[in-house]
Order: structure tokens, then sequence, then C-alpha cells
């Protein structure tokens, strides 16, 4: 063999791959451990800042996708692939290896009670025996003057069951990598009845403009009695160039797909939309909604009172949206204006209605105004994601599970059996190897050797 | 509710049959042994009958879902898992030595589910989260797993005492054997089997659960496929498995390519089992989307 080269035996080594394991283990608990990401806001705001640089310059607030976490990372699937190519041509050959049937050597040493002694001759024994071990061709037989023998192998794949777990792994990381660079995830909320167009990416990365458009037509909620959530839903249309070309239901667990992205319910809430409005409320109960519009003009009948929008400003001293009205009586004419945040105003500035009546929306007693907007209605938050990794991860999954079958429930096993002529009669002793499951090669043979004694056509 | 009844008194049988198995240990008789198994038996099928009793009032309450859905059904069904898994390594090795250090693993998991002020036993509604066929796949394969590391550590626990003898006999030795030994915590360490087979039921307990962990996790991503959108979101409890994962791999390893045995088998199975205790309850005091409610 060549020299080994000293680079090559450092990463093909499993104390590496144990000491790399074990860092990657105690990387992930400090990951548990300290507050990640946008959780870790509040917490830094608890450290001294000097602290909190050193973390953060560490990295320790974004481990997981740290390049020291990512660098363990590659260390592995560089051990993993070193340490596989050094012991894959070993279990290469080991697999290739056909043993010779007659090797007397195994049978030096046997127990007395593997060897059975039969009436029957020789070559009906051997016959009988060839067919017992499975089918012809995957049998091998050397037959002799007064002895034969036979050989019969299987599982001899158990050598690269090991390798399959390891290859899977790196299978499943060539799949993240690939998510990773050819994927995205961001959020779009979309209000009931529109449309958009547009998907904020995750972690502030700008924004997607998608070839096609989402319509929320319909949100939904439904709870349990007991006030827990039931369902929550949103009822979508995908349209290209305005026609519709696919309808679907998303709900918590129900992602629908188009064009290659998911879309997940991830959240929702209420906006309030439509024109402003101008309601009338007497003892907090609404009487009168009017629409608001310079000159518009309306009628208290039960005060034979006219009102009047004088002025509408969309920024009034910049306290918000605000309309003046006019109001003629037989009690005489009073003015004033009505703030939409009259509410955020006074609590701004305490005593304020005392001090300028002018702001008082309750100046016309008993009357109350208030401005607002027709309606609320509900938003979709919905996650969408693209990830053309997930196909290769689940192959790798699914190449991983094939692989630890392998590794822990099959085995190489070798049967050899050698037949010789003791006078009359016909000796058989049975011998066999494994390389992992002893107990259940001596299974096999205990049921072979019954097979043998009573004559029986298989050995189960 | 009867379900929650029957389950009561599943853990006062439980902890009957550890007691029982404790007996046996101490007086080295095995007609306590045999009560203990018996004991075990009715529990573990009372307790079978108090899980399909559940499962059927979930339905009459119109919510119908597998009893798997929160922390007090799923210490309940992690003690079934422990009490099945235990009671088939019983029938197959034909040894009950390993009974007085599993039942009460499962003893203080239905303790803890039954008493504990904070744990609802209550049938709730599934919120949507969990409205997922992958719910009763995930849940079941890793608890099946976490009922073979459980046997792994409780059979550590064994090697680690029966190391013990070893080192006393080679102090003060043959007084410990023969017919005449009066009960002594010796004869207690006399009849866990011999370290060559705790070893191999170390080893084989190990390779199942990590097994089933290996498809509770897998189930796990996709079912956050479906339901978060990212199979992967190093959330603590996601994070914790894999770290689990990773300790019973090095143990594997160990074994396989190093030639790890006996003793040192022994530790990393407990090791291990402390990593999954973490994985299933501690994670409930870090922050992340799989607390239980």
């Amino acid at each position: 063999m060549s020299k080994k080269n000293p680079v090559r035996t450092f990463f093909a080594s499993v104390k590496l791959a144990i000491v790399l394991l074990v860092l990657i283990s105690m990387a992930s608990i400090l990951g548990t451990l300290i507050p990640q990401q946008e959780a870790a806001g509040p917490f830094i705001n608890r450290l001294s800042p000097s602290v909190a640089d050193i973390l953060r310059g560490l990295q320790l607030f974004n481990i997981f996708h740290s390049p020291w976490f990512i660098i363990l990372l590659a260390l592995l699937a560089l051990n993993l692939v070193v340490c596989s190519l050094n012991r894959v041509p070993l279990a290469w050959t080991r697999f290739r290896q056909k043993s010779e049937p007659d090797r007397d050597d195994l049978f030096e040493t046997i127990p007395p009670d593997q060897v059975v002694v039969k009436e029957t001759s020789l070559s009906e024994e051997t016959d009988r025996l060839e067919k017992l071990l499975g089918k012809k061709d995957r049998v091998g037989r050397k037959d002799m003057d007064d002895r034969s023998y036979l050989y019969v192998e299987k599982g001899a794949y158990s050598y690269f069951g090991v390798y399959c777990v390891h290859l899977s792994i790196l299978v499943m990381m060539a799949g993240v990598i690939i998510g990773s660079f050819l994927g995205f995830e961001g959020y779009m909320d979309i209000t009931e009845g529109e449309s958009s167009a547009v998907v904020a990416l995750q972690g502030g990365r700008g924004a997607k403009n998608l070839d096609f458009a989402i319509r929320c037509d319909r949100f939904f909620i439904d709870f349990y009695e007991n006030g827990a959530p039931k369902t929550y839903r949103s009822d979508l249309t995908f349209l290209k160039a305005g026609s519709t070309v696919q309808s679907s239901s998303v709900l918590v667990n129900h992602p629908a797909s188009f064009a290659g992205m998911r879309f997940y319910q991830a959240s929702y809430g209420m906006i309030p939309t439509g024109d402003p409005v101008m309601t009338v409320a007497l003892d907090d109960k609404k009487i009168k909604d009017v629409q608001v519009a310079v000159g518009m003009e309306f009628e208290i009948p039960e005060k034979k009172a006219k009102v009047e929008m004088t002025r509408v400003e969309e920024n009034l001293m910049g306290m918000g949206p605000a309309v003046k009205l006019s109001i003629q009586s037989p009690a005489g004419h009073i003015q004033f204006w009505v703030f939409q945040a009259i509410e955020q105003i006074m609590q701004a500035n305490p005593g304020i209605l005392e001090q300028v009546t002018l702001f008082n929306p309750g100046l016309f007693e008993p009357y109350v105004f208030s401005l607002g907007q027709a309606g609320s209605r509900y938003y979709t938050g919905l996650q969408v994601t693209r990830d053309p990794g997930v196909p290769v991860v689940a192959a790798g999954a699914a190449l991983m599970m094939i692989g630890l079958m392998i590794v822990f429930f099959c085995s190489h096993r070798q049967i050899w059996i050698r037949l010789d002529t003791r006078g009359e009669k016909t000796r058989i002793s049975i011998t066999g190897k494994s390389n992992r499951d002893a107990v259940g090669l001596n299974r096999e043979i205990r049921k072979l050797l019954d097979a043998v004694i009573l004559n029986r056509e298989s050995a189960t | 509710m009867i379900n929650t009844v029957i389950l009561s008194w599943t853990t006062f049988i439980y902890f009957a049959a550890f007691a029982f198995y404790l007996v046996r240990m101490v007086s080295v008789r095995e007609r306590w042994g045999r009560l203990g198994a018996a004991t075990a038996r009715i529990g573990l099928f009372a307790h079978t009958a108090a899980l399909i009793l559940r499962w059927v009032a979930s339905y009459q309450m119109g919510m119908g879902h597998a009893p798997l859905s929160n922390l007090y059904e799923s210490l309940i069904f992690f003690a079934w898992s422990i009490m099945a898994l235990y009671l088939i390594v019983e029938w197959r090795t034909k040894s009950r030595s390993l009974g007085t250090f599993v039942v009460p693993v499962a003893f203080l998991c239905m303790a803890f589910a039954s008493l504990s002020p904070n744990i609802s036993s209550r049938i709730q509604p599934l919120i949507p989260a969990l409205q997922s066929n992958w719910l009763t796949s995930h849940v079941i394969t890793c608890f099946m797993g976490y009922a073979a590391f459980t046997v792994a550590f409780a059979t550590g626990l064994m090697a680690l005492l029966k190391g013990m003898e070893r080192r006393a006999r080679t102090g003060d030795g043959s007084a410990i054997y023969g017919k005449n030994a009066n009960p002594s915590p010796m004869n207690f360490i006399r009849l866990i089997p011999a370290p060559g087979i705790l070893d191999e039921l170390i080893y084989q307990s190990t390779v199942l659960g990590f097994v089933f962990l290996t498809i509770g996790i897998m189930t796990g991503s996709i079912w956050a496929h479906y339901a978060w959108g990212a199979y992967w979101s190093w959330d603590p409890k996601e994070t914790w498995s894999l770290i689990t994962w990773l300790v019973y791999a090095v143990m594997l390893h160990a074994r396989h390519v190093r030639g790890w045995r006996g003793q040192r088998m022994a530790v990393m199975a407990i090791i291990g089992f402390i990593c999954v205790l973490i994985t299933y309850l501690g994670v409930n005091y870090l922050p992340g989307l799989h607390s239980y409610q």
C-alpha cells in the first residue's frame, strides 16, 4: 500500500467525526439556550452593551446560520466523504470475495452438534441439501470422490449499509444547500376582496414581484365552544393577466401550491377599510352614518337641526383627518371640528376639550359625532415559500432509512456444508460465518440441521 | 371521566408491580417476580382499555382525535409504550430483573400526569396546527423511540450496578454466592443478568430507539413542511431531537468502530436518556413552536 497522506488520515478518522459531532451538539445546545434571531431582541436589551457586542461578534444570536456553524457542518461532510472513500474499497472487496465451497479449515473446530450422520447416499443427500439451500445458481457446489461441499451466502450487500447512511446525510446537506440558494421564504398580507403580487422576503431582504396575482376572496375563522380556534381558512384565487387560473382554500396544515411555490396560512388580522364616514351617536348608540364630503348636508329631525360639513381635512394641524361641522338649529348656530383620532388626541392633551371647545365632538348636546371608516375587513397573512431542495432532502431521508435497515437488520451470512461418506453412511457437517449477527446465523444453522435430520424439503 | 379514573388506578397498579419486582430482587424469590409480571400485565391491560375509552370519548364529544394531543396524553402514552416494550423484552429474555428499573419510570410518568396541578387531564379539541394526519404517526414513532431509550437507560443502570459486584468480588469474594447467602444488597446485584446480556440488551434497545427516533424526526419534518412551511426551523425541540440523535449516533459508532462495550455503553445510554428527557420535557421551558399546552 502507498504511504498514507497525513491530511487524508486526519479527515478519515472516526475520532474527528466524534469531536465534530460533540462540537455541533454543544453549539446546538447554545442555540437553544440563547434566544435566536428575532427572539434575541429583548434578551439583548437586558445585557450590558459590551457583553452583547461580544456575543453578537461570535454570532451567538444566529448560531445556526453563522459561518462557524456552517464550517463545522462542512467539516463533518468532508469527514464523511473521506472516511467513507477510505473504507468503501474494503467493503467492495468483501462484497466481491466469493468463498470456495471446500474450506476444510472451517470444519476443524466445529461443535459436535453441528454434525449429523445419515443412512442415505452421498449424492442423494447433496442434491437434497443443495435444493434446500436455495436457487441453484446461488449455491456453490464442489463434488469429489468421497465428499461434496456446498456453500451459500446472503446479505453481502450489508457491508455498504453504513456508507448508504453517510451518503444520505450528504444528499440531505445538498438539498439544504439547493434550498438556500434557489429557494426563498416570504410573507404577504392580502385583504379580503383584494389581490397582491408582492412578497415581502424574510429578514427584511426586500420584496419579490410575482408574475401572477393572488386574490383573497374570503378569510374565515371558526371557534370551538370553549373559545379555542378551530379553523383558519383563506379562499384564494390565483390570477394571471387578470384571469383566474386556480382557486384554492388554504388552511393550517393544508397549504396551496402554485407555480412551484407553496402558500401557507400563517396569520390574520383586521384592518379598517372603506370611505370615511361621519357617525352620529346618542347615548353611545349609533343613530346615523353619513358619507364624508365637503358641502354634505343632513338633518337631525329631533332637534330640527341642519348639519353641514364645511371643511374636510386629510391632516389638520398634524392631528390626522378632521371634518368641520356647521349646525343650524332653533338653539342657534355652532361650529366645531370632529377628529378621527380624538381618543389619542385626548390622551396626549388632557383637558383639551374644555380648553378648545372647537375640538369637542359632543358640543351639540346630547349628540356625539365621530369620524371613522365604513368598516373593517379581515386580511390573511400568507407565508410563501419555494424550496427546490425538498425532493432532494426527501430522497436523502429515504436513503437514510434504507441504510439504517441494512446496517441494523441485515447481515452477511455464509454457510458451508461438508458431506463425506462414512462407509454406507453420509456424514453432514454444517458451519457458518456472519459479520454481525452470530445469533441469527446460529438459528439458521439449527434450522438446517433440523431439516436434515427430519428430511424436510424446506428449512423453515 | 371513566378513562382518567382507570388511568389513576393504573398508576397504583404500576407502583404495585414495581414493588413486587423489587421484593423479588431483595428476597430472591421468583414468586414475587411472577406476581410483579402478572400485576404489570393487568396494569397494561387497564391502561390500553383506558386509552381506547378516551379515544372513543373524544369522538362522543365531537372532537374525534387520538389521545396524543397534549402533555397529559403524551405522558400517558409514553408510560404505555414503556410498559408494552418492557413486557415484550421480559417475554423475549425470560428475565424479570429489568422490571425493577423500567416499571418505576412508567409509574413516574403516570404519577406526574395525574398529580401535577399544571397538567390538565381534560380532552381538549385540536387547535388548527395539530389537525394533521401526521400528528399520530409522529407522536407514536417518537414515543416508541423514547420507550426503547428508556429500556436502554434502565439496562445501563443495571450494568453499572453489576459493575459494582465485580469490583466487590475482587475485594471480598465467595460469600456472595451459595445457597446460604443472607438477603443483602449483593443478592440484589446477583440477580441482575450477566454483563454480556446487559450489553446486548442496551445495544438492541438503542438500535430500536435510534431507528424510531429517526422515523420520528422524519415524520415531524414532513408535518412541519405542511404546517409551518419549512421542514426544519431549528426550533428548540427540533434541535434537541437532533442533539439526542447525534449522541446515540456517537454511541453506536463508538461500539461498531472503536469496540466500546459494557460500562461505557451503559454511561452513554444514561447520557442519551438525559437528552431524551430534555427533548421531551426540558424544551417546554424554552421558547419555541413546539411546546405543549
